[in-house]
This record gives C-alpha cells, sequence and structure tokens, in this order.
C-alpha cells in the first residue's frame, strides 16, 4: 500500500499533467509541452510480453501500459491500445479478426480481414434496409454474416447463437468496466491520465470498413450515390449516440475519432467533401454543442482536406498530423485547434536518437512555442519504434519543452 | 437533422417502450419506472450492436 505521501505525491502529479494536457488542448501554454504518445504493441515489447499475450489477455495489456507509464514521464497515455481484444471477438464468433498466435505469428498485432469485393458483409442492394433502420440491419443481417455463431433470421436457433449473445455481451461488459479500474489505477500508482474517452468514426469510413468494404463501397460512390450520401446520413445520429455515450462526463479528455480512408488517396478531395464530410462534420459540431472535444487523428495525408477541417468551431478538435507537413497545418490550423503527433514513425523505428532530438526540437520550435502542441509519434505506435528513441523522444521534450 | 435521419429506430433503442407497452396488463403501479428501466436496459442491447460495429 502507497504510503500517505506517495498517494498525496502521485495525487498532485496527476492533477499536474491533466491541467498541463488540458491547458494544451485548449489551444494554451501549459508549463510544458504534453507528452501523450499512443503507444500500443510498443507496450508488450517494452512490458516483455508477446503481441498475442495482450491481445489476448487484456490484463496484461492493462498492465503493459501501466508499466510504460510509470517507467516514462508521460503526461497521458490510452489504457490499453491494442483494443481489440480477442476474447471477446472469439466469444462473439467475428469473422474479420486476424488474431496473434493463432491466425498470425504471436508477434504480429492483430489484422482486420476484409472480404473479397462479392463477399461484402453488406450487398449493394441493401442501402434501403440499412438506411431505413440501421440497428435492425446490423442485428438482422450484417450480426449473423460477420459471425461464425449467430444464426441468420428466419434460421433455426442454435446453443452457439445463444451462448454468442451471452458470452458476446458479459464479455464486453467485463472489458468496459475494465478500462475504469485501469484508469484509477493509472491516476494511482503513475499519476497518469487516460488520454481519451469513447470513439467516433466516421459514417462512410464504418460504412467502408465494415459494411460494403473499400472497394465495394467505392463503386458505389459512382453507381448509387444517393444511396451512399443516405446510408451516411442515417448512421449518422447512431454514431453520435454512441461518442456521446462514451464521452468523459467532464469532458477534460477528448472523444478518440480513428480517420480511416477519407484522405487522399483513398478520396479525392472533392469526393471527401461531397461524400465523407458532411455527416462527419455534423457529428462533430453536435458533440462540442455538448462540451466534449474530439481528438481527429488523421492517419495518412490530411493536408489536401485542411480547408474542410477548418470549417469546424475552434477548439471542437484536437488535430493529430501523421503523414501532413505539421508546419502546414499549423499555419492552417494552429489559430483554431491545438495540434498533436508529427514525430514520424519510421524515425522512431530506424532513427538515432540525435535524429529524433533533432525531429522533435523542429517541430516544438516551429509549432509549440504559442502552446497548443502535444507531442507524439506520428501514428499508432506498434512495435517498431526502438526503446531507446522513445526514451530520448521523452527525455528532450522534458528538458527543452518548457516554456 | 434531416427527416431521413429521423425515420427508423431512434438512437439508443432497439426495442421502443411502446412497443414493450402494449405487451403488458395495466400497470398498477408506477409506469415511470418501469419504462425508465425498460429503456435503461433496452439502451444495452443497442450499445452492445453498435459497439461491436464501432469498435471490434
Amino acid at each position: 500500500m502507497p504510503t500517505e505521501n506517495a498517494s498525496t505525491e502521485m495525487e498532485q502529479r496527476y492533477a499536474e499533467r491533466l491541467r498541463r494536457y488540458t491547458t494544451a488542448m485548449r489551444n494554451e501554454k501549459p508549463d510544458m509541452v504534453p507528452i501523450r504518445p499512443f503507444v500500443a504493441e510498443f507496450t508488450a515489447k517494452y512490458a516483455g510480453y508477446t503481441a498475442q499475450e495482450v491481445t489476448q489477455d487484456y490484463e496484461k495489456a492493462f498492465a503493459a501500459a501501466r508499466k510504460c507509464a510509470a517507467d516514462f514521464d508521460w503526461d497521458a497515455v490510452v489504457g490499453n491500445m491494442v483494443y481489440g481484444w480477442s476474447g471477446l471477438t472469439q466469444a462473439i464468433g467475428l469473422k474479420y479478426y486476424a488474431v496473434p498466435g493463432v491466425d498470425l505469428p504471436p508477434d504480429t498485432g492483430f489484422q482486420y480481414i476484409e472480404p473479397p469485393e462479392e463477399d461484402a458483409w453488406m450487398q449493394p442492394d441493401e442501402y434501403d434496409p440499412l438506411i431505413e433502420d440501421p440497428t435492425g440491419y446490423l442485428f438482422n443481417v450484417w450480426l449473423p454474416r460477420v459471425s461464425n455463431d449467430v444464426s441468420p433470421i428466419g434460421a433455426p436457433s442454435s446453443l452457439r447463437n445463444n451462448l454468442s449473445f451471452l458470452k458476446g455481451g458479459m464479455a464486453m461488459l467485463d472489458y468496459f468496466n475494465g478500462f475504469g479500474a485501469q484508469a484509477a489505477l493509472l491516476r494511482r500508482e503513475s499519476g497518469t491520465v487516460s488520454a481519451i474517452s469513447g470513439i467516433l468514426k466516421a459514417p462512410f469510413d464504418i460504412i467502408a470498413d465494415k459494411l460494403r468494404g473499400y472497394k465495394g463501397l467505392c463503386m458505389d460512390t459512382f453507381r448509387q450515390p444517393d444511396k451512399v450520401l443516405a446510408a451516411c446520413e442515417a448512421m449518422a445520429p447512431h454514431l453520435l449516440e454512441v461518442a456521446s455515450g462514451g464521452a468523459d462526463p467532464e469532458g477534460n479528455v477528448p472523444i478518440g475519432l480513428w480517420m480511416h480512408r477519407g484522405c487522399v488517396p483513398f478520396l479525392s478531395p472533392d469526393q471527401f467533401e461531397k461524400f465523407f464530410w458532411p455527416t462527419l462534420k455534423w457529428i462533430i459540431e453536435e458533440l462540442h454543442k455538448r462540451g466534449h472535444q474530439v481528438l481527429f487523428y488523421a492517419e495518412g495525408e490530411w493536408n489536401p482536406n485542411l480547408k474542410y477541417i477548418a470549417e469546424l468551431p475552434d477548439l471542437s478538435i484536437v488535430y493529430h498530423v501523421d503523414r501532413g507537413d505539421i508546419f502546414e497545418v499549423h499555419e492552417a490550423l494552429g489559430h483554431k485547434f491545438c495540434i498533436s503527433g508529427g514525430i514520424p514513425n519510421d524515425l522512431l523505428a530506424f532513427g538515432t536518437t540525435d535524429d529524433v532530438r533533432d525531429c522533435c526540437k523542429r517541430v516544438i520550435d516551429g509549432v509549440a512555442r504559442d502552446g497548443g502542441y502535444i507531442l507524439d509519434a506520428s501514428a499508432i505506435m506498434q512495435d517498431e519504434p526502438k526503446i531507446e528513441n522513445i526514451r530520448a523522444m521523452t527525455d528532450f521534450a522534458r528538458e527543452y519543452g518548457v516554456y | 437533422m434531416s427527416e431521413q435521419q429521423k425515420r427508423g429506430r431512434e438512437p439508443g433503442v432497439c426495442v421502443p417502450w411502446e412497443e414493450k407497452r402494449k405487451e403488458l396488463p395495466e400497470i398498477a403501479g408506477d409506469e415511470e419506472i418501469v419504462k425508465r428501466v425498460w429503456e435503461q436496459v433496452d439502451g444495452f442491447g443497442y450499445m452492445y450492436i453498435w459497439q461491436c460495429l464501432v469498435s471490434f
């Protein structure tokens, strides 16, 4: 048991880190540049687990994240970035996961499997039932197709069908409750803030990733564009509901918005403007009205779309930079939003510690001098970064990133 | 929200209370508590399918 002095010290550290993190997200200048690395399988590498272990045993994933938080001077981390717990996905019987140690080598991160275009989970003539009743479509059509165990509507039920719902529901409850306990442990053990709360994905991305497939949906934008637009509109209120349901009730930390294939080269800016943006913008604006920020995790090259992102209300998002030129981003959006990221993953994987320090200095000098910047890698860190480079990034930010 | 967005099952709902109410006899006690708890638990089912879609 920690002593009373140790508990007080940890609470003070937590309060200091929360203040630092939230100040930057309000696009203001805190005491120093916050550090909020999105580390996934990296935590396993650091803690001595395989990818299989952290994917199949979420308690090990939580422990690995806490070990990183304790050993590195980070302000905020995600409770578990190896998010797709295979205990749950196997309970439901989901077909579209490749699991490390089962379908993949034990040290390879889990994979999503997109079916061939002709076998898409949603067929091209099924837009109308999706649009009319998205929840009903998911239960009655989508779930039986993506699960090995769920019986199609009209077919005889089975023990495995019933167990899929029972075990899936209880496993989900167990896992989500675990995140609450993990947040408390991060706070108590290392004074670390849980970086995000809640989840959001763009309607177009969901339809591509989980329903029509990317190729199928792209063809639909030419063959039946009105249906695509209507489907995005039908999904949007539900995705808003999901995001709101998991949001931080105190409004301190943002909702994680995981952008996937809306940028060049997946969609042209014109296609983005017509199909992808209107409903996502509506959701972000609604969340902003409810007092929630969104972490706009823009993996890929999003700079051709910055003019659209600039339409969002001030402070409604924290904009994360992956492959875009972060200095251009700062010029276009820095007066409206806090920016995070911009330290390339390949540099952290293959560069020297001097290279990493030089990069951090350039980024801090270029975009962080007036506050409103959070240090992070460009994209979610799987097992590729060298531990010494993450150490160098952290230590340099603490030395150089003081206001 | 457009007219299209207002159709179909509302966000947060699997079996609307109005549909469930028809299955129940006359409620001798507090109907409001029955409704509130029905909607709360029904929301678990809603969250299950949408979290399957969005998170997993």
